[in-house]
């Protein structure tokens, strides 16, 4: 096969995946102009795509976006940073592990957007908040991960290496976290989902900007279409980003055997 | 006066194509095979040879090009006249021994009271009484296959199909299965089709050997045991019939595994 | 998820005493007035108002309308998640449907369209059922599908030669082959309910626990704050902990 035939044989499949959503697109379509539904609550896909344009010429989107996209990555990016120190440590020390253990495992019960009204009590309306609940929502599943995948690093891998000579110190960035690598991306994929979740959470709640507050806005103002649209781009931000994390993850991993994929055993 | 009986499986001509990520293989071509009733065959080859396929098909697991005919009517898919009994054991991990046992006599709208008198019957014939409240997780490897084989033998099915049964087993476990199975088929004279890389198992038990040639897949050379089934274990595998005849089979496997190397080399 | 049960002796014991020293240090820090007391305030406090709240069931009926609603919405994510991961994995036409669906679904905030459902049923209960089943039905679906299709052909296979029938197959073989990973989605899927339903009061009103949260949130009733965020806790480790005996219960035969 050559590179034509393939780019050509996965478009196709590209667009076989894609097909249902154009018929979904039209039947809203008919819906909308068959006026089986109220024009409110359903504005019709040609107007909620003709009010995303207008979004993104007037600036509203992107200026929002960016600062949703803000709080989420530095939200994310400390608590991944965190949560991973966190696992090592306590796939190191038994000490440390039985101190923050209990923590850990009781605060995997809190629901982490009951924490906003807390930080907006503490840090007012604004960024501080957001990325506060954002930091603590993705820390829990990178610690999870990362430990996981530190502990359950075979025993025969670690003997192997320590027989050809690898050092203490260097065990741990060489076998363990080069092991724990698939655990720790699958919390990161996690971790990105409750970014985006929490974020806009934290906006919808407390908060005078970002994509939360502005779709929160259109609906109590009543710009249904803008609304739609509104929620629309965050739809398709949040699954690019999920996106290129899975084929980073891919590339990251062709080492390993189970690669990650959201439907298991596609039909061949 | 000569009573010509039909054979009681008959292959002829299967072959089977499956698709793979590299494109269709052809696993098995054009196979034949006769199985009498009452006999013990054992279909050795190197790995990958479509052994198990042809056994499945036969089983009615795999549609296939070709005809299989039991009892000389074709078969339209699974049966209870052949059951199954698979390396990895498949045994129901949600049910108990017991519940495992009497899967089949459910199927079949028995009344309780013949159910557990079969399922009692059988635990006795594996010798696990006592364990019937026991999942398959508590259970050794040797058990779960003896759990296996009375599942199966409650259809009391005519034709057993044996896909390298005792793959999972260690080797004392696997000769003490051996010995069991040997047993039951002596008792029930059941028409078996076995499926095995062990070339020594296959000598041990069966009275007919097919060796499979490569993939794909076809029976190139068959060979006749008939040994003293009296005389003990120990007697027999150091016998001289015994190593002539395992030597014979395994070289005739040897030679297809090498040419199957031969031919992954070259591709 | 729970890798974290690495349980020692005394790990009771220790949990006891990090939860003492932790309330202990709490009491101490808002008394000399680290912070001033409307943004911590004391333990007994907070006690004090959970108490109040407990003997006025104002408590109780935001409690029981939270959970009423999480519930319910998690019932039908699991009802149709199941059925839907059921239908994917037998039939190419509904998979070819539903897949990119999804695809979408699955990594988008479910919170961002709070708006839509309260445009579309208002800002009482049906609306936050809907949002949790929205929101919990994707990882159903896709645990579902992903387990029905690995299945073991070897169990299909013995069920069929032993006389089972295509329904009996997906009855007595399908069915019970997929629970233990069906469940396993439905214990991640849980807390992910009763978040979804706690931020939809939140950012909605119309009563439950998170209306009254942030409510007092906007008045600076700080009591009343962190006694519901600790109620909020505490369920949230109930709820897993009946979970967990449910499945070391009814789930013994699942290896690992």
């Amino acid at each position: 096969m050559t590179k034509a035939d393939e780019f050509m044989s996965s478009a196709r499949r590209g667009l076989v995946r894609v097909a249902p959503l154009i018929l979904f697109g039209l039947i809203w379509h008919i819906i909308c102009t068959a006026g089986l539904v109220n024009k409110d609550f359903l504005p019709a896909p040609g107007a909620v795509a003709a009010a995303l344009a207008d979004l993104f010429k007037g600036g509203e989107i992107t200026k929002n976006l960016t600062i949703t996209l803000f709080r989420a990555a530095v939200g994310l990016v400390l608590g991944a940073a965190c949560g991973i120190w966190i696992g090592v440590m306590m796939a190191r020390s038994r000490h440390f592990r039985e101190y923050v253990a209990p923590i850990v495992g009781g605060t995997y019960s809190l629901p982490k957007s009951a924490l906003i009204p807390l930080f907006a009590l503490w840090f007012g309306i604004g960024n501080v908040t957001a990325i506060a609940a954002v930091f603590l929502a993705c820390l829990l599943p990178m610690i999870v991960n990362t430990y996981h995948g530190v502990v359950t690093t075979p025993k025969v891998l670690v003997w192997s290496a320590e027989a050809l000579g690898t050092g203490e110190r260097e065990l741990w960035p060489r076998i363990f976290i080069r092991n724990a690598l698939p655990d720790i991306l699958t919390g990161l994929r996690m971790a990105l989902g409750f970014s985006f979740v929490l974020a806009i959470s934290a906006e919808m709640i407390a908060s005078t900007n970002g994509i939360g507050k502005l779709i929160f806005m259109y609906g109590e103002n009543g710009n249904y279409d803008y609304m739609f649209a509104a929620i629309a781009c965050m739809v398709i931000v949040a699954f690019l980003a999920d996106r290129a994390l899975v084929i980073l993850t891919k590339r990251l991993l062709a080492w390993h055997e189970s690669a990650v994929t959201e439907l298991e055993t596609r039909r061949p | 006066m000569l009573d010509l009986v039909r054979p009681k499986i008959e292959i002829r001509g299967v072959s089977k194509t499956y698709a793979s990520e590299h494109g269709p293989v052809l696993a098995l071509r054009g196979t034949d095979l006769t199985v009498n009733e009452g006999e013990f065959v054992s279909i050795v080859g190197p790995s990958g040879c479509g052994k198990s396929t042809l056994l499945y098909v036969v089983g009615g697991f795999l549609a296939a090009d070709g005809e299989v005919a039991v009892d000389g009517a074709p078969i339209k898919g699974p049966g209870t006249d052949r059951g199954i009994v698979f390396q990895e054991y498949a045994l129901f991990p949600w049910l108990t021994v017991h519940d495992n046992i009497a899967f089949g006599l459910e199927r079949q709208g028995l009344a309780a009271s013949e159910r557990e008198k079969i399922v009692s019957r059988l635990v006795g014939v594996i010798g696990l009484a006592g364990f019937e409240k026991r999942y398959p997780r508590e259970l050794s490897g040797g058990m779960k296959q003896r759990v296996a084989i009375a599942r199966t033998l409650a259809r009391d099915p005519a034709i057993l199909l044996l896909d390298e049964p005792f793959g999972a087993l260690d080797a004392q476990t696997r000769e003490i299965m051996q010995d069991e199975l040997l047993r039951i088929w002596l008792e029930t004279r059941k028409t078996v089709l076995m499926v095995t890389h062990d070339v020594t198992e296959a000598v041990y038990l069966s009275n007919r050997i097919c060796v499979m040639s490569a993939r794909p897949g076809q029976i190139i050379e068959e060979f006749t045991v008939s040994l003293d089934r009296g005389r003990s274990r120990e007697e027999l595998v150091v016998s001289e019939q015994f190593n002539s005849i395992r030597n014979r089979v395994w070289l005739s496997v040897r030679r297809q595994a090498l040419a199957a190397g031969e031919r992954n080399d070259e591709s | 998820m729970n890798q974290l049960e690495v349980r020692t002796d005394g790990f009771a014991w220790r949990s006891a005493v990090s939860i003492l020293l932790f309330i202990a240090l709490w009491e101490i820090a808002a008394r000399i007035h680290v912070a001033p007391a409307i943004l911590l305030p004391p333990f007994s406090i907070v006690a004090a108002q959970l108490w109040h709240s407990t003997l006025d069931g104002t408590l109780a009926a935001d409690l029981s309308l939270s959970l009423a609603r999480a519930f319910c919405g998690l019932l039908l994510a699991t009802a149709g998640g199941v059925v839907l991961g059921l239908l994917m994995a037998r039939n190419r036409t509904i998979e070819w449907l539903v897949d990119p669906l999804v695809a979408l679904g699955f990594p988008s905030p479910k919170i961002a369209f709070i708006p839509i459902f309260i445009l579309w049923f208002g800002i009482e209960s049906l609306s936050k059922i809907l949002l949790v089943t929205f929101a919990c039905i994707f990882p159903v679906i896709i645990g579902t599908y992903g387990a029905a299709r690995a299945v073991s052909r070897q169990f299909i296979w013995s069920a069929l030669s032993l006389g089972s029938n295509r329904f009996s197959v997906f009855l007595h073989v399908i069915l019970p082959a997929c629970f233990p990973r069906i469940f396993t989605t439905f214990r991640i899927v849980v807390p992910v309910g009763l978040i979804t339903t706690f931020t939809a009061e939140m950012v909605a009103g119309g009563g439950g626990m998170g209306a009254t949260l942030i409510y007092s949130q906007r008045f600076f009733e700080s009591p009343t704050v962190f006694a519901y965020i600790v109620v909020m806790l505490a369920v949230g480790l109930v709820v897993d902990a009946v979970m967990r005996r449910f499945q070391s219960r009814f789930l013994r035969w699942a290896e690992g």
